[in-house]
């Protein structure tokens, strides 16, 4: 759980401060939720410059492990494939029924 | 904290029907994060062209006009809502956790995931909510027209849609693609839309014969067909109703400046307490908050005018409701209002260069609205969203950091001297190009292409990090 945890953390700083490098996790781990986005982390590691906290992480949620419906990213991408296949057919049959109706009265 | 009543407890029962994506166990490789990013693009592009199944039409005013850029939303299309409901949830969670009104203890495990799903949970119910008020206001005709299975059809669309952009967005954030999803949905649709400004073939009549929309494939059909060169370049340059080559310039200058400016930075060394020797350095950025103030900015100003809008068609006689704002039908697009006074007109941009000389007065009150309006929230924002000086200091301490030279008590007026300053400033800066672009008449609002560069530029910098850490990889 804890390896989740600081993967998560991990993934996070790196999407949320564009692509620094993935910081120590356990360092970072113990930051805050919002904290941990200012990747000193790195810093320390000796990457050089890094870049400060943006304030732009209101576009950034769902970083953590939750529980829930628990989904991998392919069942995602599936889903809305079908989605999207499932409204055109609407159309298609939407379109078929109509010209049927309409030929029919 | 323990006992006692919390708001956060009330989501845990709904918890396990969250959708939720794994984590990645293992680190996802650049090219598979890349292959990940282009499909849900493709996904969101698919989804931003498809038709709603079952409406009627979709004429008339369309109030949310004004919000469809920043919330990269398309009428009509199953992505009407677009990320509406993740970035209200979104910004209304941390703005309740951020004012304390919801207690939220970041470093309890439990405590962030009822957060998340708390912020999940109101996405899905904005999307229900904004899907049902949708039709009911009748804005794909009315519901008898539509019959009630295809109303209900409608709303299952949307919801569902909402959903894929939540659960899209969490696979792209859980280390599976690059950046955020919601920016990355932002940038595509401003992108998208001054391409297509500047390469439309679509034609359109307008009683000198039939015009290009696209400003470039206009310029050279005008230089082609006309036989006076020089005014068919002047007419591709300066033609008032579509866009000209004007605008796609001013487009790329501010695209160019926004980039240049991108580079300024304050950078304080600091150095690590227990590991001797190791060096490292904190950039304060001019943009410290980035895009935030613009969005705040924005969401302001589009809920004046939807409010606005919504008084002035019911009770136009008013006084009060004709000082927040009068509208009148636009020539141009269709069915599109616009303000022409009160005081939604004063904080719209003016429509051009010529329009700011007839009216210097609105192009001042522009101006200073704009300028301290982003100012004062990007210092709102960065106290929100915990990166204010005092968060970055305790966060250095955290992480075994010092400023070389000053104690550790010092450390945080040290950062309060660049902070706040780069926030403020950083903000009005933001705002002034904004202004700039409005007033250039860059193609897709100034906000639009704040926006877009600054995620942009967010992108570029993802990209180099990513090929920097795996190293002897450049395959892209």
């Amino acid at each position: 759980m804890a390896r989740g945890s600081s993967q998560s953390q991990a993934s996070s700083s790196s999407t949320s401060r564009p692509g620094v490098v993935a910081p120590r996790g356990s360092a970072a781990a113990t930051a805050g939720m919002r904290r941990r986005r200012l990747t000193v982390g790195s810093a320390a590691s000796g990457a050089g410059s890094v870049s400060s906290g943006s304030g732009s992480n209101m576009l950034r949620f769902y970083t953590d492990d939750a529980p829930g419906l628990k989904i991998s990213p392919t069942v995602v991408l599936v889903m809305s494939l079908c989605f999207i296949g499932f409204v055109t057919a609407l159309h298609v049959f939407g379109k078929l029924y109509r010209s049927k109706s309409g030929a029919g009265a | 904290m323990g006992g006692g009543f919390r708001v956060l407890h009330l989501v845990r029962p709904f918890l396990s029907f969250l959708p939720e994506v794994q984590s990645a166990d293992r680190k996802v490789p650049f090219r598979e994060k890349v292959i990940y990013t282009v499909i849900s693009l493709f996904i969101f592009l698919v989804c931003s062209q498809l038709p709603l199944y079952g409406i009627h039409s979709t004429t008339g005013a369309d109030p949310f006009y004004w919000m469809r850029v920043i919330l990269a939303s398309n009428r009509g299309t199953v992505m009407e809502l677009g990320i509406t409901p993740i970035v209200t949830s979104g910004l209304v969670m941390q703005l309740l956790a951020g004012s304390k009104i919801i207690e939220v203890d970041n470093s309890v495990r439990e405590d962030r995931a009822l957060l998340n799903g708390a912020q999940k949970l109101l996405g899905i119910l904005i999307a229900v909510g904004e899907a049902v008020a949708y039709v009911l206001s009748g804005m794909y005709g009315s519901v008898s027209q539509l019959g009630v299975g295809n109303a209900i059809l409608i709303i299952i669309q949307l919801c569902f849609a909402g959903i894929i952009v939540i659960c899209l967005d969490e696979l792209l954030q859980k280390g599976y693609g690059l950046g955020s999803g919601i920016s990355l949905f932002i940038a595509t649709n401003i992108c998208e839309n001054i391409i297509w400004k500047a390469f439309s073939p679509t034609t359109i009549n307008s009683g000198r014969g039939a015009e290009f929309e696209g400003a470039v494939i206009a310029l050279f059909h005008l230089l082609i067909t006309r036989t006076d060169k020089v005014r068919a370049l002047r007419e591709a340059f300066y033609r008032q109703n579509l866009p000209n080559v004007t605008n796609l310039l001013a487009t790329v200058l501010i695209f160019l400046i926004v980039i240049y400016f991108q580079g300024f930075r304050v950078v304080l060394p600091v150095r690590s307490k227990n590991a001797r020797g190791q060096q490292g350095s904190y950039p304060i950025k001019l943009f410290y908050t980035s895009n935030m103030p613009i969005i705040l900015q924005s969401a302001l100003v589009s809920n004046l005018y939807f409010i606005s809008q919504l008084l002035y068609r019911k009770y136009s006689g008013n006084f009060f409701v004709n000082l927040l704002g009068k509208w009148k039908e636009s020539e141009y697009s269709g069915g599109q209002f616009i303000p022409v006074g009160g005081l939604a007109y004063y904080v719209t941009a003016p429509a051009s260069l010529a329009d700011m000389a007839a009216n210097p007065f609105h192009a001042l009150f522009y101006l200073v609205f704009m300028l301290s309006a982003c100012a004062l929230f990007s210092k709102t924002w960065i106290e929100v969203s915990g990166s204010s000086a005092k968060d970055v200091a305790k966060q250095l301490k955290e992480q075994q950091m010092v400023m070389p030279g000053h104690r550790d008590s010092n450390l945080q007026k040290e950062l309060n001297r660049y902070i706040p300053t780069a926030a403020a400033f950083g903000g009005m800066c933001i705002g002034a190009l904004t202004v700039l672009a409005d007033f250039m008449g860059a193609i897709g609002s100034g906000t639009g292409i704040l926006l877009a560069v600054t995620i942009i530029y967010q992108y570029f910098e993802t990209f180099e990090k990513e090929r920097a850490s795996e190293l002897g990889f450049f395959g892209f």
